[in-house]
């Protein structure tokens, strides 16, 4: 079943085309990832699908029914990439004026989430003025999160949080996941992508340059070997398959691997190697391999 | 939903509106402590003599009523104290409410709620009125206790509940004129500056078209040529077509910046 859909969303402000005819849908259960460089759109989509901002035309559905009047809002969780709580409050007091929005939804997740991000009451009864930014980030995680919602839209959820928090929080998407409910987020961080997405859509100055499976996209990455020899470099290390693109100079080469990683660990294995860095694909690596081909991808 | 809206807006404005509703009651009631142990119209009456007499008789009608303890008494309903206590309300309520929101991030979560814009904008315009209202009533109670305590000869009450009307109008006026600019901004700071610019303009318009008959012309575009508490209780001069001018620019700007709130992208 649908959770989401997205037709052909446009948004210009002024001159500036932020989105052009934008197209997805997320199932209903799934944990979609939402990827693109600063200023691709991200931001605006999710903010259109909460009725922040006006799309020009396109259209919004959410569990078939037309995203539009507040009590929509009823039924999604939201994280703002950048967001501030009002200060002179404290963090309980917090959770409880949100919580009051949602008359018809109490926060009945709360309690399982203070513990998971390991929130202790001490830290709710201080004012929000004075706790660390990880910590407004949790809490900003359980408003969006307490009254377990049906849409989870959650800008870079894991911005500040130490790796404990992160894992919890992967442990929580999963949950709600498997409960049948949909997660929408946008990440740079790619380790997360690949561990919580079913799906990604890529985006680039507002336009949709792909929607793929995680695994089409792991089979797309571009990853950047950097391998330091004893003596020179053999020149033939450009023509092992998967290997895309390489620069040798002198005992040092650094190479470009898409897809299968097999060959060219067995054909280093053949060589005088005396290190090499072979390191987590950023984003932008992903990036560069669909902005490069210019080509677009459904799946 | 607007009770957890109105809640909040009371804890986050508590002190401040505390702050200004006694201040502008103990102000009115020291104006009549004031007028009842010092001879100010008399020592105003030697300032005023030595004046050229033109500039003479207008300070005397127009600011002091004459130089009576009733024109004094009134004269602290118009006095820049009270118009600014009025107005620093009016802008800070105003100003905290949407573009203040917008500059600090908390809108986009707020509004993420199913709270409608338009619940929120009652809520805040709500607010204010019940703000401005209690620091009107506060001053009104400043003055009646005044009266009292120092036996003045005390204004028909009708009178005193009307310049209070008059004053809250005024007041709700700039409240008005400040949201509107604050549903076009998403900057607290100048909206602020925006407003208070505007406040002062319209005061000093209204202070020089009274003073320069030349300037006169400009009488009718100042908010504040429509709040007269020496014309209402001093000479009993009917206040009608100012109240409706002022209810009227209330409605216009509040109208408008619903209007433009409800259809604007919240960045």
């Amino acid at each position: 079943m649908l959770s989401l859909q997205v037709n052909n969303l446009t948004k210009s402000y002024g001159k500036l085309r932020a989105l052009k005819g934008v197209s997805f849908s997320v199932e209903a259960g799934e944990v979609f990832g939402y990827l693109g460089p600063n200023g691709a759109g991200k931001t605006t989509t999710l903010r259109i699908i909460l009725g922040l901002v006006y799309a020009n035309s396109g259209e919004l559905r959410l569990l078939g029914e037309k995203i539009g009047r507040a009590k929509c809002r009823q039924a999604i969780g939201f994280l703002p990439g950048e967001f501030n709580l009002y200060g002179d409050m404290t963090g309980l007091a917090v959770l409880d004026y949100f919580a009051r929005f949602r008359p018809a939804r109490p926060p009945a997740l709360r309690d399982r989430l203070l513990h998971a991000f390991d929130v202790q009451p001490a830290v709710l009864s201080r004012k929000i003025k004075f706790l660390s930014h990880g910590t407004k980030q949790k809490i900003g995680l359980i408003i969006a999160m307490q009254h377990d919602p049906d849409l989870l839209l959650l800008d870079e959820p894991t911005t500040g949080l130490d790796p404990l928090v992160q894992q919890a929080f992967r442990e929580i998407v999963v949950d709600f996941a498997s409960r049948g409910k949909t997660v929408l987020f946008s990440s740079h961080v790619l380790s997360e992508v690949e561990a919580l997405c079913g799906r990604v859509a890529i985006l680039r100055r507002g336009e949709m340059v792909a929607v793929e499976s995680i695994e089409h996209l792991r089979h797309k990455m571009v990853r950047r070997l950097q391998a330091r020899f004893r003596g020179a470099a053999p020149e033939d290390l450009s023509n092992t398959p998967g290997v895309t693109r390489a620069q040798i100079s002198g005992s040092e080469a650094v190479l470009w691997v898409q897809g299968d990683v097999n060959p060219i660990l067995r054909r280093l294995a053949q060589t005088n190697l005396e290190n090499f860095v072979f390191p987590e694909p950023e984003l932008e690596d992903i990036f560069l391999s669909y902005y490069r081909g210019g080509e677009n991808h459904d799946a | 939903m607007m009770l957890n809206l109105l809640r909040r807006l009371a804890a986050r404005h508590a002190l401040f509106l505390a702050v200004s509703v006694i201040l502008l009651g103990w102000f009115e009631y020291l104006i009549c402590a004031l007028v009842s142990t010092v001879d100010i119209s008399g020592a105003a009456g030697q300032i005023i003599k030595s004046l050229p007499p033109s500039l003479r008789s207008m300070l005397g009608e127009e600011f002091l009523g004459g130089l009576t303890t009733r024109g004094i008494l009134a004269f602290g309903w118009n006095h820049p104290i009270a118009l600014a206590l009025g107005a620093a309300i009016a802008i800070v309520l105003a100003t905290r409410g949407i573009a203040g929101e917008i500059e600090s991030g908390a809108m986009e979560l707020l509004l993420s709620q199913p709270l409608s814009r338009m619940n929120y904008f009652a809520a805040h315009v709500g607010f204010a009125m019940l703000a401005l209202a209690m620091l009107s009533l506060s001053g009104l109670l400043g003055t009646a206790m005044g009266q009292h305590v120092f036996d003045l000869k005390a204004f028909a009450t009708g009178d005193l509940f009307k310049l209070v009307f008059n004053f809250l109008l005024l007041q709700s006026a700039w409240f008005g004129i400040t949201l509107l600019l604050s549903v076009f901004g998403r900057e607290r700071g100048r909206v602020a500056s925006a407003a208070f610019f505007l406040a002062l303009i319209s005061y000093l318009v209204q202070v020089i078209g009274r003073l320069w008959p030349a300037a006169a012309f400009l009488l009718p575009f100042s908010l504040y040529t429509y709040y007269s508490p020496q014309a209402l209780l001093v000479e009993s001069q009917p206040v009608g077509n100012s109240l409706i001018i002022l209810f009227s620019a209330i409605a216009v700007s509040l109208g408008f910046a619903a209007w433009h709130f409800q259809r604007r992208d919240i960045p």
